[in-house]
């Protein structure tokens, strides 16, 4: 999981201080202290439980997540991933705001895919310089000519999303090749729906329970196109990858056998799987492995965990890789800048979510004007995922700028900076059970089967969780929060549910036949049988 | 065996099998009522009040429901009802039941007297229950002979279970809630993952055919008759006293879903009504046969 980068509101410790940034966008509270409009019910339904009453879910949600082994996996130990009890907002006008971003976004960025594994007319252009693709460390030529059979290579998505001091929403970083999380997003759902149901009360939450669905969907429509009745398979590392709680979610939602790459083989080009029946051809394989490791032939040679053999199988069009091999060149942060002018150049509009400002270092200029600042500034490795050798300026050590800058001006391709940009906050429950701001970004999940792209309403609201942390994933002391998209302002009538679902069985249904019970013992008898000993005066 | 030994065990199957039914259905029929709102909360209440003969009045909140249908160790249609009636009939065959299946039941039916249905968070506290009643089943089937006593046992679970699907599907959680009510029931009926293996979508007809026909999976109606067929031809083996119009009744209903004339595309609901009903029958056959064979005496004064 990619590392969210949260800032902290200055105010103590000198670097801190030299940094200046206005009050952060609260996402529950107005700047007086007063809810905003729609979240006037919640505040309220939480304040009226109290510290203990809070301090009480929040020990029946870790025994919730505990039992269900909703887990993420650190080092060695398996651990729940802690959940916030205060469900984050999103209002239907929001909403719509950010899926239409969203999906524009990902038309833009399926073009680039598209045309820099084809004819390569951007690059031709100039409009995102070549070297800077061809540099990329996802930048795969093995997928070069390889034409997904419904021109689908992004299936699923998770573009992260921050909000700025003014309330906007940005583009933080996006996330086109394993975005993980969508399972705690279900989770999240259901665990809060178990545990503090009151909170539901006043509020028309748009359910976040058909992605499965739409993700077999996307599958199945994403297969080759000879095949009547695709056979989809999950691809998991195994059980010891972090993510091994997601990827058996998914497999075991989907009703699709969840595979590690001892079980699958190629023949013939096609991937078939080992079965107690025999081997069985498989048509859709759904990945959560990285690139780097799929097919040994033609990647990674020492790769143990993947499939000799399945690009050429992909090549030949016996089998679809979802999601496609190479996508990583398109969300790689030094990329990132130029997407803006791929949706203007590709789809003839005007981005609908702005990116945050990003630095090309390979510039010589942008790269002498970011090393002059180089304390008020976040610094991340362009091309790695996790957030791995993040350097946040204003709380860096001045070793750490310094090696920082080093590496800049040894190999600026991999180095790209972005200006300090403080996140929204939103109360979150601390550990005495009072509430306090944390900051929290969003992960909206997207799924493209090819005729149309679904936003998952809702998405996985990432929570910083520690005071004064300024750095946060789910493997450095990372919550999430429950995200609520809110429901269109009618409510449908629902009273004759028979008309709107246009079945012929009648609703209500007839009324239930009366109990069977046992037959009750006569009063007489239990009278006559308890006065059977002899028993005290009192009696 | 005594007949009013025999009569309690049919009852502790029934019971018993009543409770857990209706806890897992109670507490996922409420999370869908939180999670989904796209139906008036006195409209959903009302929806599982009237599966389970309940009276609807008053109850228009989920918390209003989780109190309804938890409800008084007086009303056995209820929760508490079912395990204190499931306890009164262990008590009178103690000295034959092991302790742990009386423990286990035991502690449910504290569980419940210390007040489930007033905690803040049902779906927390009905788990326990849940849990408690999973232990007793796990008991029975781990220590308890395969003797009369049992197969009285599993009739009674396996009718009653027939008749829980029964009102399980009778709420037709796929009418209210298109798109989360299906997978609600199959939750309701334990039966989520079991459905999800096989591949088919989760719709309402679908679910609808799988939890009454299904030959595979343990609470599927047909396999209910499959299994109370079983149980009657073990009291046969037993030698107990003529059974062959309730083996009539139960082979007739596990042949009738096994062979089912039903096209894809038809509806299950007559096989529903039937099967409940079929079960229904099964239950006084039993009572006629083995419990109260000559009716009642009545002394005249």
């Amino acid at each position: 999981m990619p590392l969210v980068t949260l800032v902290q509101n200055p105010g103590k410790g000198a670097t801190v201080t030299a940094v200046p940034t206005m009050a952060p966008f609260d996402e529950m509270l107005l700047p007086d202290g007063r809810p905003r409009p729609d979240h006037g019910a919640i505040v309220e339904t939480l304040s009226g439980l109290g510290p203990s009453g809070l301090v009480e879910r929040a020990r029946q949600r870790d025994a919730y997540l505990d039992r269900h082994g909703i887990t993420f996996t650190l080092g060695e130990r398996e651990r729940p991933l802690p959940m916030d009890l205060v469900p984050r907002l999103i209002t239907a006008h929001e909403w719509r705001h950010i899926e239409s971003g969203v999906v524009q976004r990902l038309h833009a960025l399926e073009a680039f895919l598209s045309d820099i594994y084809n004819d390569g007319e951007i690059l031709r252009e100039g409009l995102v310089p070549r070297s800077l693709v061809t540099t990329s460390t996802h930048f795969h030529r093995q997928a070069w000519g390889l034409i997904p059979p419904n021109g689908v290579r992004i299936h699923v998505s998770g573009i992260d999303l921050i909000r700025d001091e003014q309330g906007a929403f940005r583009v933080l970083e996006d996330n086109l090749r394993n975005p993980s999380g969508v399972s705690y997003v279900l989770e999240n759902r259901r665990t809060l729906a178990h545990v503090l149901p009151e909170v539901f009360a006043h509020h028309r939450v748009r359910p976040v329970n058909e992605y499965p669905e739409r993700l077999l969907a996307a599958l199945r429509s994403a297969a080759p196109l000879d095949v009547a009745d695709p056979t989809v398979v999950v691809l998991t590392p195994g059980v010891h990858n972090s993510a091994h709680y997601e990827h058996a979610f998914l497999a075991r939602h989907m009703g699709v056998e969840l595979v590690e790459g001892r079980d699958l083989y190629c023949r013939d080009n096609t991937v078939w799987m080992r079965t107690t029946s025999g081997p069985e051809p498989v048509h859709v394989i759904y990945r959560r492995i990285d690139d780097d490791f799929l097919d040994p032939v033609h990647l990674r040679p020492d790769s143990v965990l993947g499939v000799p053999g399945i690009i050429n199988s992909a090549r030949a069009g016996r089998v679809t890789i979802a999601n496609a091999i190479g996508n990583g060149v398109a969300d790689d942060k030094a990329v990132y800048p130029y997407v803006p002018a791929m949706i203007e150049y590709s789809l003839g509009e005007q981005p609908i979510l702005p990116n945050v400002d990003t630095y090309d270092l390979s510039d010589p200029d942008e790269r002498a004007w970011v090393l002059e600042r180089l304390e008020r500034m976040v610094v991340k490795p362009s091309d790695a995922s996790g957030g791995y050798g993040l350097v946040m300026g204003p709380s860096a050590t001045d070793e750490q700028l310094a090696k920082a800058r080093r590496d800049i001006l040894e190999n600026p391709r991999d180095w790209i900076a972005q200006p300090v940009v403080t996140f929204s906050t939103c109360p979150t429950i601390v550990e005495d059970g009072s509430m306090a701001p944390r900051h929290v970004d969003l992960r909206p999940f997207a799924v493209n089967d090819g005729s149309s792209v679904f936003v998952l309403p809702g998405g996985l609201s990432r929570v910083a969780l520690p005071e004064g942390s300024l750095v946060v994933n789910s493997s450095q002391g990372g919550g999430s929060k429950d995200t609520w998209v809110l429901g269109e302002a009618h409510v449908p009538d629902v009273e004759t549910p028979v008309e709107a679902t246009g079945s012929s069985v009648p609703w209500p249904p007839p009324p239930a036949p009366e109990r069977v019970n046992a037959p009750d013992m006569h009063d007489d008898r239990i009278i006559q049988q308890e006065r059977q000993q002899q028993q005290g005066p009192s009696c | 065996m005594l007949s009013r030994i025999a009569e309690s065990y049919f009852w502790l199957g029934r019971y018993v099998e009543r409770a857990e039914a209706t806890v897992r259905l109670l507490s996922e029929h409420h999370q869908l009522l939180i999670e989904d709102q796209s139906v008036p909360d006195g409209l959903g209440c009302a929806a599982l009040l009237e599966s389970l003969s309940m009276p609807t009045i008053d109850v228009q909140t989920p918390r209003a429901l989780v109190r309804a249908v938890v409800g008084s160790e007086l009303d056995p249609s209820t929760i508490a009802g079912a395990v204190s009636a499931a306890r009164a009939n262990a008590r009178a065959i103690r000295e034959s039941l092991s302790q742990d299946t009386f423990e286990a039941l035991n502690s449910a039916h504290l569980a419940l007297s210390r007040g489930v249905a007033f905690a803040a968070s049902p779906g927390v506290a009905l788990h326990g229950v849940l849990e408690r009643l999973l232990v007793v089943n796990g008991v029975i089937d781990w220590v308890m002979p395969r003797d009369e006593a049992y197969h009285f046992l599993v009739l009674g679970r396996e009718l009653e279970r027939i008749d829980m699907v029964g009102r399980i599907l009778a709420i037709r959680h796929d009418l209210l809630w298109p798109s989360s009510g299906p997978a609600a029931a199959l939750r309701a009926a334990g039966a989520l993952s079991a459905y999800l293996r096989t591949g088919h979508p989760i719709t309402g007809a679908e679910v609808r055919r799988f939890l009454v026909l299904d030959p595979a999976f343990p609470r599927s109606m047909r396999c209910c008759a499959a299994d109370a067929e079983e149980a009657v031809r073990g009291l046969q083996r037993q030698g107990v006293s003529d059974s062959s119009l309730l083996l009539r009744e139960v082979g007739m209903l596990r042949s009738e879903l096994e062979y089912a004339r039903l096209s894809p595309a038809d509806d299950v609901s007559a096989f529903i009504d039937e099967s409940r009903e079929a079960a229904r029958r099964a239950a006084d056959e039993a009572t006629r046969s083995f419990f109260r064979q000559h009716g009642t005496i009545v002394w005249s004064h």
